[in-house]
């Protein structure tokens, strides 16, 4: 039951899109955020899907992956396309009906959008290891440094909590199995009481947590570990032509989208 | 020479009433491997961790190639040389790939890259785990993953390996490769190896063997000498080799057979002897 938590998962590969550097991919994806969010006119949506596709099929992503992904996100785009709707003024689609031209077209935009915003996001958490998403991130943070952000400690946090979730889930299967074994019940009952159930769980998990955490805090040390200053990197990020190149086309892009949105607003 | 110098070490766990090391003194020399035997509480890992700096004695001295490790100033460098690892190999690996863990302590001491690259695949060849240099570390087993954390340390270099029971939570083929590698990093790589367990077949080949009880050092030698004083380590709750069990319970029962043959082979000769 455990086994399908996904977090930051990441479908390894060797396309184009896979070898980008990750800096570039997160530029990428805020510049193609900052694109869907001009788009207005259906021909730009339709751009903005255009894209999306393609970038999905250079790095053989499968649109299962990405529906899958879509799923828990079912009801909040249900609910807004519904708000949209009902709360759009204009031409009713009947007369006397509140639902309207305006915001059928409305919902439906909005629909595309929050699919299109995840399916973004999607694509580079699926084309990225999470570890190299933390050195890019830290990489891209590192002007706020000057300004005392901890970015490096912020980032070691997170690739850190990234390498321990499979120890963690392995822990938390290993005192289920030990308390199931003593007569325990998890999957039988009300949501509170299986709730309930979990309470036993959660104690030792977070315990051992705690001992874990602290000794990785020990072995750190032992490894000369004394926070970012004069750390270097064995896999230091490099860009490389098609880093720019996608750079450039993203760019050209999101200009694209912003001159649709001037030039031929309401096509 | 000797390159660990412990000097009537005494130590109080912040909170505890009880010493957990009273006046230990130890001189470890270059390039020998040392085996520390003893029971749980014995002070056997606090005595580890006395030997990078992760705790300073309360009294006494600790000296590490020539530095004293209560000086702040030099704890990074003592920790350089003084590589640890521990019991438990998923609290010690960092990283979500093998090679990435290995460049740990390079990165943090500052190394440059192409140099971390080398001294990675260095270290993964020494410890025969190259293969898996792009793994996921959860995925291996658990001797693999112990294999790991020691090329994590000996990629920094060190002079010194201490290690913590570092076999205890690994299967018996897990705990013969995890020896073997160090062993063998001790003999041919001239590493000076502090290896804590209390499973007695470990020290059979180690070139000194110190045992602890209670925070203190018990008795010391070769282990020849330490596994023939049959009576002593019974009374400390040690067992001793089987060979050694074998040739006491002989000599108890009037056979004149030496104490001190560890292996088989010179166990047998002993007795074929004696007869």
């Amino acid at each position: 039951m455990l086994k399908d938590v996904t977090l930051g998962q990441y479908f390894p590969g060797d396309t184009i899109i896979h070898r980008l550097d990750p800096r570039t991919k997160l530029i990428v994806v805020v510049l193609f955020i900052v694109a869907l969010f001009q788009a207005q006119s259906w021909l730009s949506y339709a751009a903005v899907l255009a894209a999306a596709v393609i970038c999905m099929v250079i790095s053989h992503i499968k649109p299962k992956n990405i529906f899958n992904g879509l799923k828990p996100m079912l009801i909040v785009i249900v609910l807004t396309a519904f708000l949209n709707m009902f709360y759009t003024e204009g031409t009713p689609v009947i007369p006397g009906w509140i639902i309207t031209w305006e915001g059928i077209d409305k919902a439906l935009k909005m629909i595309l959008r929050i699919v299109l915003l995840i399916t973004g996001t999607f694509l580079l958490t699926y084309t990225t290891s999470p570890m190299s998403l933390t050195d890019g991130l830290e990489y891209l943070m590192s002007p706020l440094k000057k300004i005392k952000v901890p970015v490096h400690e912020m980032t070691m946090m997170m690739s850190m909590a990234l390498r321990f979730i499979p120890s963690l889930i392995e822990e938390t299967d290993r005192i289920m199995s030990a308390q199931r074994a003593r007569g325990a019940d998890f999957e039988s009952g009300g949501l509170i009481k299986r709730a309930k159930a979990l309470i036993p769980v959660l104690v030792p998990l977070f315990v051992s947590a705690f001992r874990r955490a602290d000794d990785l805090a020990v072995a750190m040390e032992c490894r000369c570990y004394h926070g970012g200053e004069g750390r270097t990197r064995m896999k230091v990020l490099r860009m490389s032509a098609s880093d720019w190149i996608a750079l450039a086309v993203s760019a050209a892009f999101l200009i694209l989208i912003i001159l649709m949105k001037k030039l031929w607003s309401g096509v | 020479m000797s390159i660990i110098l412990v000097n009537n070490v005494h130590y109080t766990y912040p909170g505890d009433d009880m010493e957990s090391l009273c006046g230990v003194s130890l001189s470890i020399e270059e390039g020998s491997f040392v085996a520390v035997l003893g029971h749980n509480g014995s002070g056997k890992s606090t005595l580890a961790k006395h030997l990078n700096a992760i705790l300073i004695p309360d009294e006494g001295s600790v000296s590490v190639c020539g530095m004293d490790t209560s000086d702040e100033q030099l704890a990074i460098e003592i920790r350089r040389n003084v590589g640890m690892v521990f019991q438990n190999p998923d609290n010690q690996i960092v990283a979500n790939v093998v090679e990435d863990d290995v460049a740990f302590a390079p990165e943090n001491l500052g190394v440059p890259s192409d140099e971390i690259r080398r001294r990675v695949d260095e270290a993964l060849k020494q410890v025969g785990m190259i293969e898996m240099s792009s793994h996921a570390p959860h995925l291996l087993s658990g001797g693999q993953k112990q294999r790991v954390a020691i090329a994590g340390v000996i990629a920094m270099h060190p002079k010194i390996i201490v290690l913590d029971e570092p076999t205890a939570m690994l299967d018996p083929q897990g705990r013969k490769d995890v020896l073997n590698t160090v062993m063998r990093l001790c003999r041919e790589e001239g590493m000076t190896v502090v290896y804590i367990t209390h499973h007695m077949e470990e020290c059979v080949d180690a070139d000194r063997l110190v045992v602890m009880s209670n925070g203190s050092i018990v008795t010391e030698g070769t282990p020849r000498e330490v596994f023939s004083q049959v009576e002593l380590m019974e009374k400390e709750g040690l067992t001793v080799p089987e060979t050694t069990r074998i040739l006491y319970d002989l000599k108890q029962s009037g056979f004149s057979v030496p104490l001190d043959e560890l292996s088989v082979e010179g166990c047998a000769e002993a007795i074929a002897s004696a007869f």
